[in-house]
């Protein structure tokens, strides 16, 4: 009991903490605690910008970083990232056709057609595995080739319309630059729902860590409970991937972080690790806009710069713990 | 009481278990025995509820498969160890659904790691400790879920002999709370020694069942192991199964 009220507490913090820096720093300085004497433009700043920018790195980090500790479970693989199913590569592939079919303006469009494209690729990584409730290995084997697929179809696309590469490009990178009220609204909507369904799961899914016939016995499904922890993580990362792009790592690094302070691997602590998640994306977002400013470093390029030492180090760790 | 009738089983048109009849009283420590692929496995996985079949398999009147309410522990011969998880959080599943998913009090976790003399090792990775203290770790499981029927697959094969001992006299001691155990064993100086009832298996079918002493000598014990098995019987009246040297 002492220890989650201490995590929640500490987690909730951090979050708000890091939430009023983000809106308060930047290239122009703003004061929000002193909003009443703002004028008109830094209100405009504030509250179009910077606000809605922050809440989307809140919304997108929670999401990566639930739904990379979720995959982790199911696949027992500490190792495992969101993006493993093919969400990525179908989102990009996504993202791809809509930014370069140049002949009407489907741009717009863009978070629609990789929410499309990330949800079929997993869904096909799901059908390819032979029954949809297969092994966890051979759906991890299928979501890997769907991936490739998808890639090689995105850089034939790609060639050939090289005009529109940098859009895909910096798309690719990762960015909040777009991020809007709009876009905050319909990401939170999905991302809520999603995590609502794994925070309700969350004390069952330990069990998934162990074999089927285990989980039987201790009164769990482990099949269904796979589907429904698979789908709710796959909605949330592909909400995650149509309203910023590709943005790595965050789904590796976090949940890890969260069980290196608790020594825990429960999924219980899935809401502390959700809120980690938008704590580090919203760090991220403030590194990228402010690193080299006034230009922009592209976020998924800061994370992974972050996140791939942090990979090699548990791989190392992992690789000592098994002698 | 569990009552198993006319039952098969075959995977890909390979017969698994062949026309078994079994009745298994509670509160009984019941031994599978039989030579590597003889079914034993399945015929836990069956009373376990994960594995489909032909022909009936009741537990007190009600179908076993896939019954989601009835109270059954399961250990599997090699358990899947999660990564990063400690002893503490690895036990504590074993009241998950008696806790409805819920908080699960500390004190009754500390009360099953010290039933099994492991409270010391709460803090410890899985991936840290020995093959014996994981045994206990699995027992301290199974104590916490406190189910009626108690599966077990080779609970001992990983143990040196001291260990061995310890760790049947835990399971006795399930049994003497009133738990039923189906267990297989490839040890059968140890199966005559603990159990109460043994089952005979060979390719699929049922040999011979009856009481520990009497089974253990047995014609068809010998024949299960194609007569490759000597038995003894000490001073003691104790029973002792040796393997025959070619």
């Amino acid at each position: 009991m002492k220890i989650r009220v201490r995590l929640a507490l500490i987690s909730l913090i951090v979050l708000l903490l890091t939430l009023l820096i983000s809106i308060n720093v930047g290239p122009i300085k703003i004061n929000s605690f002193n909003y009443g004497n703002l004028d008109q433009l830094h209100r405009t700043i504030l509250l179009d910008i910077r606000i809605p920018r922050a809440l989307l790195a809140l919304i997108v980090g929670s999401a990566l970083a639930t739904s990379g500790a979720v995959y982790q479970t199911v696949f027992r693989n500490p190792l495992a990232d969101p993006y493993l199913l093919g969400a990525a590569a179908g989102a990009g592939l996504g993202a791809t056709i809509a930014l370069t079919n140049s002949s009407s303006d489907i741009s717009a469009l863009l978070p629609i057609f990789a929410f499309a494209g990330a949800i079929s690729a997993v869904f096909i990584s799901f059908l390819i595995s032979g029954k949809f409730f297969a092994e966890p290995s051979t759906l991890l084997l299928s979501g890997i080739a769907i991936g490739s697929f998808a890639t090689a179809v995105q850089t034939f696309l790609q060639q050939r319309h090289s005009n529109s590469l940098r859009p895909v490009y910096s798309w690719i990178l990762g960015e909040l630059t777009a991020a809007s009220w709009s876009t905050v609204k319909w990401a939170g909507l999905y991302v809520g729902l999603a995590l609502t369904v794994l925070f309700t799961i969350r004390a069952k899914l330990d069990v998934l860590l162990l074999s089927d016939e285990e989980a039987l016995s201790l009164g769990v499904n482990a099949n269904q409970l796979r589907v429904i922890a698979l789908a709710a993580a796959t909605f949330a990362t592909a909400t995650a991937v149509s309203a910023s792009g590709l943005i790595g790592f965050v789904g590796i690094v976090v949940p890890h972080l969260v069980k290196g302070i608790t020594h825990q691997v429960t999924n219980k602590n899935l809401p502390y690790i959700a809120m980690t998640g938008a704590s580090f994306l919203i760090l991220a977002d403030l590194g990228a806009r402010t690193l080299l400013s006034p230009a922009e470093l592209p976020i998924g390029v800061l994370t992974a710069f972050i996140g791939a030492p942090f990979f090699i180090g548990i791989l190392r760790r992992r690789r000592l713990g098994a002698k | 009481m569990i009552e198993l009738n006319n039952l098969s089983i075959s995977i890909n048109s390979k017969l698994i278990l062949n026309n078994i009849d079994l009745n298994i009283e509670s509160c009984k420590w019941i031994c599978l025995v039989g030579p590597n692929g003889a079914g034993k496995s399945s015929l836990l996985k069956v009373l376990l509820g994960s594995l489909e079949y032909s022909g009936s398999a009741k537990e007190n009147g009600i179908e076993i498969f896939r019954n989601s309410k009835r109270s059954v522990a399961y250990v599997p011969q090699n358990p899947e160890i999660p990564l990063g998880m400690r002893v503490f959080e690895y036990v504590a599943l074993g009241a998950g659904k008696s806790n409805r998913w819920g908080k699960v009090e500390s004190r009754l976790i500390y009360e099953a790691l010290e039933r099994t003399e492991i409270y010391g090792l709460q803090k410890r990775l899985l991936t840290e400790i020995s093959g014996g203290e994981f045994q206990r770790v699995l027992l301290s499981r199974i104590f916490l879920q406190n189910a009626d029927l108690i599966l077990l697959d080779e609970p001992t094969s990983a143990l040196d002999l001291h260990q061995q001992i310890s760790v049947l006299s835990k399971i006795e001691d399930l049994k003497v709370a009133g738990k039923t155990i189906v267990s297989t064993m490839h040890d059968l100086t140890l199966a005559a020694m603990y159990a109460d009832e043994i089952v005979i298996l060979k390719d699929g079918s049922i040999l011979k069942t009856g009481r520990a002493d009497e089974i253990v000598h047995a014609t068809e014990l010998k024949q299960a192991f194609n007569n490759q098995i000597n038995v003894y019987t000490l001073d003691s009246g104790n029973t002792v199964i040796f393997p025959e040297r070619n």
